[in-house]
C-alpha cells in the first residue's frame, strides 16, 4: 500500500506547491507578496489560507471526488481480479472516458497505472512472506508468470526470484 | 540513480533524534560523528526500515541562508516535508497525546487528508493520508 499511496501523495502535494508558485508569479510586473505570515483578520498562517483557497479551486466538486475515491477503493479491493475501464465505469455509472479523465485529474495516473502499481506492491508483500513466484503471480491477477516477471523486473529492478532471495537473506541476517 | 535519503534541517540534532524516535516512532539507522557539533544522523520508518532514510541535518546552525529559509517557511506555516500515515486522525490523536502541537488539524483536501505539526526543531511537518 505504502509505495503506491506515496506516489499519489507526492502528486497531490506537488500540485499544491505548483499553485503556491503560481501565486507568487508576477502580476502586472509586481510580485504578489504575502503581507506578513499571519493574516491579521483571520489569524491564519499563509499555508492555512492557501489550503482553503486551493480546496475551493481544485476540490469543489464533491461528486467527482466521491467517484474517483470510490474507483480507487474498488481497485484496492479487487486488484486480484480482471479489471478494465468498462467495468470500473459501469460501477460508478459514468462513461469510461469520463472516468479515465477524472482519475487522471485527481490522482495523476490512469486507473491502469494505479492498478499495476498496486499489484507490484502486493507482489512484494507476498514474496516477502515466502509465497512462491507462480502463486504470487496468480494471487495478484496476472495470468502469465513470464509477463509478471518481466514487469516486476522493470519496476523493481530485480526479478521476483532475486527479490525473494534478497528478502529471505535480509531476514536471516 | 536512486532515492535513498531526504534531508530535514534541524536546529538541534540530539533534540531532533529524540523527537523523531520517541514521538514520531522512527528508528535510528546511521549515526556517524563528523565534527564536534555535528553528526551524519539518519532515521527510518519503523515499518519500512529499508526504505528512504531521513537525514537530520544541522545546516541551520552552519549556513545562515538555510536558517533564514527555514524560519520563513516555518513562520508561513508551510511544511518542510511530509510523511504518509495510514490514518491521519488516529496519528493526530496519538501525537497530541504526546504533547505535539498542530497548526493544521486533520483536514480533507479532496482526495487526501492532511495535518501539520511542529517538529520542535524549526520545521512544520505534514502528514498525509490518501482517501
Amino acid at each position: 500500500m505504502a509505495d503506491v499511496d506515496n506516489n499519489l501523495h507526492h502528486f497531490a502535494v506537488k500540485q499544491f506547491h505548483k499553485m503556491l508558485i503560481f501565486r507568487s508569479r508576477p502580476v502586472n510586473g509586481v510580485y504578489l507578496s504575502v503581507s506578513g505570515n499571519v493574516n491579521k483578520d483571520t489569524d491564519m498562517t499563509f499555508y492555512q489560507s492557501e489550503i482553503d483557497r486551493i480546496r475551493s479551486i481544485c476540490y469543489s466538486n464533491q461528486g467527482q471526488i466521491e467517484t474517483v475515491i470510490g474507483t480507487r477503493h474498488y481497485i484496492n479491493n479487487n486488484f486480484d481480479k480482471e479489471l478494465n475501464l468498462d467495468m470500473l465505469s459501469h460501477i460508478r455509472f459514468t462513461s469510461k472516458f469520463h472516468l479515465l479523465r477524472l482519475f487522471r485529474r485527481y490522482y495523476g495516473q490512469t486507473p491502469k497505472q494505479y492498478l499495476t502499481d498496486k499489484r507490484i506492491e502486493k507482489a512484494k508483500e507476498l514474496l516477502n512472506k515466502g509465497t512462491n513466484v507462480t502463486e504470487t503471480c496468480f494471487a495478484i491477477g496476472f495470468e502469465s508468470p513470464s509477463s509478471f516477471s518481466t514487469l516486476f523486473k522493470s519496476r523493481v529492478g530485480l526479478t521476483p526470484t532475486e527479490f525473494q532471495k534478497r528478502a529471505t537473506f535480509a531476514k536471516s541476517v | 540513480m536512486k532515492v535513498k535519503i531526504i534531508s530535514i534541517p534541524v536546529q538541534d540534532q540530539e533534540k531532533a533524534l529524540q523527537f523523531y524516535t520517541k514521538k514520531l516512532g522512527f528508528v535510528k539507522k546511521v549515526d556517524v560523528p563528523l565534527s564536534e557539533d555535528s553528526r551524519w544522523l539518519t532515521v527510518v520508518s519503523k515499518e519500512e526500515q529499508d526504505g528512504p532514510e531521513v537525514l537530520l541535518e544541522p545546516v541551520p546552525n552552519h549556513f545562515e541562508p538555510a536558517k533564514t529559509y527555514q524560519k520563513a517557511l516555518f513562520d508561513a506555516g508551510i511544511p518542510y516535508t511530509q510523511f504518509n500515515a495510514d490514518n491521519v486522525q488516529q496519528e493526530y490523536e496519538r501525537l497530541v497525546g504526546l504533547g505535539v502541537e498542530f497548526s493544521v488539524k486533520p483536514t480533507e483536501m479532496g482526495t487526501v487528508k492532511i495535518a501539520v505539526f511542529n517538529d520542535t526543531c524549526g520545521n512544520n511537518i505534514q502528514i498525509v493520508e490518501m482517501l
